[in-house]
């Protein structure tokens, strides 16, 4: 099986910071990959390298086999590779219903001039965007908001509405970006169990930045860390778990014969 | 309390007084004549049912922004029951009845009593001979007797009856009083009371709704009406200001009708009211003088502008500042094109050509394609520069192509004629028949532009709210809400903003060119930064995103001025006043469009919705919490040293 996405020695600099430092990962089709690693060690910045905001300085990303630099955030995007955001950034003025028809937008074909005249071919297309976006909305839960303004939703349901926003785009990698940041015991079981259902309803290859163990250890099959944009281990939750430089890089070098007490707890 | 409250009253007073004041200072009630007295009386009792209202709810200034029962986002969420709508806004118990009645009175009193002793200060120093016009310009008899409703040889003759005043005192007393009443009135509507009560009182409501709603309907066909009759030769009214009457109905007609849509309801009412709608808008032109047209012509041209400019502005959020410029194009494309040129360039061009330069090249409509093309290639040219700048950077850059454009026109004399200007350009004309010809009789030549710039300001709309309603409008919107995740989204952000330009140009294009054959000689002059800054204010004021309200902009904007051209050097002033009025009141323009008034009213919602964090934290066992908290990046240094 090769590999979805292919990071091959990708390093990012800002100024005189190495943000992303020669990093190497595979992804595979159909698996989920999360990537932790302490604050600032560069998690955001590779997101960023992927969809096209950053271009980095060194080294190649292969999507499919087809490189993505130097692509623009829309290109990569009608690639198939589909993103949501830290702190999040939904079109807030508009309703929940209407931010995943943004997300079609690529999959959309008609010509203006066939909106100013509502050709028949235009109204069956948008009619199928919205039953498409009715049905998004439904699978992360969120179908009986469709009409609500999207600011005006509780926070929990903002990061639903961010993913149903990038399956908008029909895309084949999905990288979440800390899902379940600030959410709660029970919001959180809801994102692990649609990080789960994405996979095998949709089919979407998943690749996600969290902080949340809990979530990371259940979740993912593979777990990549990075430490000052190096990525220092990589493999299964367990291994990436008992790995004496992951422990460091979280606890500091002080603590590391301590080991597997403090690590549980991470 | 009633201390507190008395004093309330007597401060509504003053301030209505101080208005009413500076209205008769300005000669208003000259102007108005007979009518005088029942208007300020009116204008007071506005007044007064706002400040009461606002006293009886105990919110602050502003309007409540009341929700439209269908089709609204957003209210559904949070406690139920809890919805921001009429009632909210008058939970006073049953005490507080005779209170309000209180207290109009008593503003009323207070407002009347001060008017009659300045009108008696005026008319007594009118009427022994003190020379008070050098001081205050409009304190003449014709202006003093209309306030106090006598012959203005009265006034000169000194010779008042006392009971006047009295009348003046009572007047007022009585704006009060009604307002009060208006305002126990809606809270009797309250329906917090007995069931048998309430379906009493929801029958009424309906009633009353029902009522609202078809008066609100009909007034614009009532209006016109009038209008016509008005004129109808022999018929007169308003002495002098008939034409200034007759245009000021012409505006509210053209405002009340854009309601009148608002309030019927989809279907088959809709499709009967709405035909009839534009059938009377498509009346005006016939039945106005030439100078009633010329004003609402100009109000069209600029309704068009705004349609422009709100592509740019209002859906795609980039804010232009020189948006003249692609008037300017349009405008001087079409008298390239059409006048009889004397700009020497062109005319030893098409002598060149053997073409002689005294006939016009195209005609309007031929030249329509071509002064929207021009334009258009204008847009993408300023947009291609300005495709990475935002904000604050973007405004002034686009200012300067505004001033270039014009700077341009002005000094390059050998292609434009400079500030000489290009004179005697073409009139439109249909089907190949002179504008003369067909524009004699019936329709005033004034009246044929602003029948066009009627028809095309409707189709730039239809145009406009197509493209809104469609994936390139949601593009436009999402690149105002958020650029980079626009683009992550798939939003092609080059294209998505060069399309906002060039269709914005496009319009300003097609109302240059009519306003070009408007002028019939045009000028450098005619393109300066204050055309982009009316623009850009008429949206504003009606409401950024919402082509009724931008109607509504233009006709205040455009069409106001010109009403108020009665009250001389005032008006400017007047009008600035008005216009800060009407911000303070409805901050999200006249008529806001949908999204706009979410915004407005989000404040609210957001206490509805209860808040992520804070609850969260609460009921979460210590590790979670810090997930919680690792929402904010700051706080996981501290929460690794927690580890620690």
């Amino acid at each position: 099986m090769t590999a979805l996405l292919s990071i091959q020695a990708v390093t990012k600099v800002f100024g005189g910071l190495t943000a992303v430092d020669n990093v190497n990962l595979d992804i595979e089709e159909r698996s989920i990959t999360s990537l932790i690693g302490p604050n600032g060690a560069g998690k955001t910045t590779l997101f960023n390298c992927l969809t096209g905001l950053h271009t980095p300085e060194a080294g190649q990303i292969l999507f499919d086999g087809r490189s993505l630099i130097g692509l623009r955030p829309d290109e990569i995007i009608a690639r198939g590779v589909a993103r949501t955001y830290q702190n999040i950034r939904l079109f807030g003025r508009m309703t929940a219903l209407e931010n995943v028809l943004v997300g079609q937008h690529l999959q959309l074909r008609a010509s203006h001039w066939s909106a100013v005249l509502r050709s028949a071919r235009q109204q069956a297309e948008e009619r199928a965007a919205r039953s498409f976006a009715l049905e998004l909305l439904a699978f992360v839960g969120l179908e009986s908001h469709a009409e609500v303004v999207s600011t005006n939703l509780p926070y929990g349901e903002q990061r639903l509405l961010e993913v149903a926003r990038a399956l908008g785009s029909r895309p084949s990698l999905l990288l979440l970006d800390e899902p379940a940041a600030g959410m709660n015991p029970s919001e959180t079981d809801r994102m692990m169990e649609l990080v789960h259902r994405l996979r095998d309803e949709k089919g979407v290859t998943v690749f996600l930045i969290e902080h949340d163990m809990k979530v990371v250890m259940s979740v993912s099959e593979s777990v990549a860390v990075l430490d000052y944009g190096e990525k220092i281990a990589e493999g299964t939750p367990e291994e990436v778990r008992a790995n004496a430089r992951v422990v460091e890089a979280y606890l500091g070098p002080e603590v590391v014969l301590q080991d597997t007490v403090a690590t549980s707890d991470i | 309390m009633t201390p507190i409250r008395a004093n309330g009253a007597i401060r509504n007073g003053l301030i209505a007084f101080a208005f009413l004041g500076y209205l008769i200072l300005i000669g208003i009630p000259g102007r108005i004549g007979g009518a005088a007295l029942p208007v300020l009386a009116l204008v007071a009792a506005l007044f007064f049912w706002v400040r009461l209202r606002r006293d009886a709810s105990g919110t602050d200034g502003s309007f409540p922004q009341t929700a439209s029962p269908t089709g609204k986002p957003g209210w559904e969420i949070g406690a139920p029951g809890h919805t921001v709508s009429q009632e909210q806004v008058m939970p006073l118990p049953g005490a507080g009845g005779a209170l309000a009645i209180r207290s109009g009175l008593l503003a009323g009193i207070t407002t009347g009593l001060l008017i009659a002793i300045v009108s008696f200060a005026f008319a007594s120093a009118i009427g022994s001979g003190a020379s008070i016009q050098p001081v205050l310009d409009k304190i003449v008899p014709v202006n003093v007797a209309a306030l106090i409703g006598v012959s203005p040889g009265q006034i000169a003759n000194d010779e008042v009856p006392t009971l006047r005043y009295l009348l003046l005192v009572l007047i007022f007393t009585a704006a009060g009083l009604l307002a009060a009443l208006a305002v126990v009135a809606a809270r009797v509507r309250n329906p917090q009371k007995a069931p048998v009560a309430r379906l009493s009182k929801s029958l009424d409501s309906q009633l009353y709704r029902t009522v609202a709603r078809f008066t609100g309907i009909l007034l614009p066909f009532l209006l016109l009406a009038y209008i016509a009759w008005l004129g109808i030769p022999g018929v007169s009214a308003f002495g002098s200001n008939e034409g200034t009457v007759r245009l000021l109905l012409t505006l509210i007609a053209t405002g009340s009708g854009l309601f009148a849509l608002r309030l019927v309801r989809p279907g088959r009412e809709q499709n009967v009211v709405a035909p009839l709608l534009a059938l009377g808008a498509l009346t005006m032109p016939f039945i106005l003088d030439q100078f009633q047209n010329s004003v609402m012509g100009l109000v069209f041209i600029f309704v068009m502008m705004g349609l422009g400019l709100n592509i740019v502005v209002g859906y795609a959020g980039l804010l232009d500042l020189g948006y003249v410029a692609f008037f300017a194009i349009g405008a001087y494309t079409y008298a390239f094109l059409s006048a009889p040129f004397s700009s020497p360039y062109i005319s030893s061009l098409l002598n060149l050509l053997a073409i002689s330069p005294e006939i016009p090249l195209l005609g309007y409509w031929t030249a329509l394609p071509v002064a929207m093309l021009t334009a258009a290639i204008g847009g993408i040219l300023l947009g291609i520069p300005v495709l990475r700048l935002r904000g604050d950077y973007l405004a002034i850059v686009t200012l300067g192509f505004g001033e270039i454009i014009r700077l341009f026109m002005l000094n390059l004399g050998e292609l434009t004629n400079g500030p000489r200007g290009i004179l005697e350009i073409s009139q439109p004309g249909l089907f190949g028949l002179a504008p003369q010809s067909f524009s004699s009789g019936f329709l005033s030549s004034q009246g044929w532009i602003f029948l066009l710039a009627l028809i095309s300001s409707a189709l730039v709309a239809f145009v406009a709210i197509r493209l809104n309603d469609s994936r390139l409008g949601r593009a436009w919107f999402a690149m105002q809400e958020d650029e980079d995740v626009a683009e992550a989204t798939g939003v092609h952000l080059v294209r998505t903003k060069l399309l906002a330009f060039a269709i914005g140009a496009t319009f300003a294009g097609m109302a240059g060119q009519l306003y070009a054959s408007r002028q019939i000689n045009i000028f450098p002059e005619n393109f300066s930064l204050f055309v982009s800054i009316d623009a850009l204010a008429l949206i504003i004021v009606g409401g950024i995103g919402s082509p009724a309200g931008i109607v509504l902009g233009a006709l205040a904007l455009k069409g106001l001025p010109e009403v108020l051209r009665g009250v001389d050097e005032y008006r400017i002033v007047t009008f600035a006043a008005l216009l800060v009025i009407m911000m303070i009141v409805r901050p999200a323009g006249i008529l806001p469009s949908a999204r706009r008034r979410t915004q407005v009213a989000a404040p609210d919602e957001q206490a509805l919705t209860p808040g992520a964090e804070e609850p969260v934290a609460k009921e979460l066992d210590g590790d979670t919490a810090r997930q919680a908290q690792a929402a904010s990046p700051q706080s996981e240094a501290v929460r690794d040293k927690e580890d620690q």
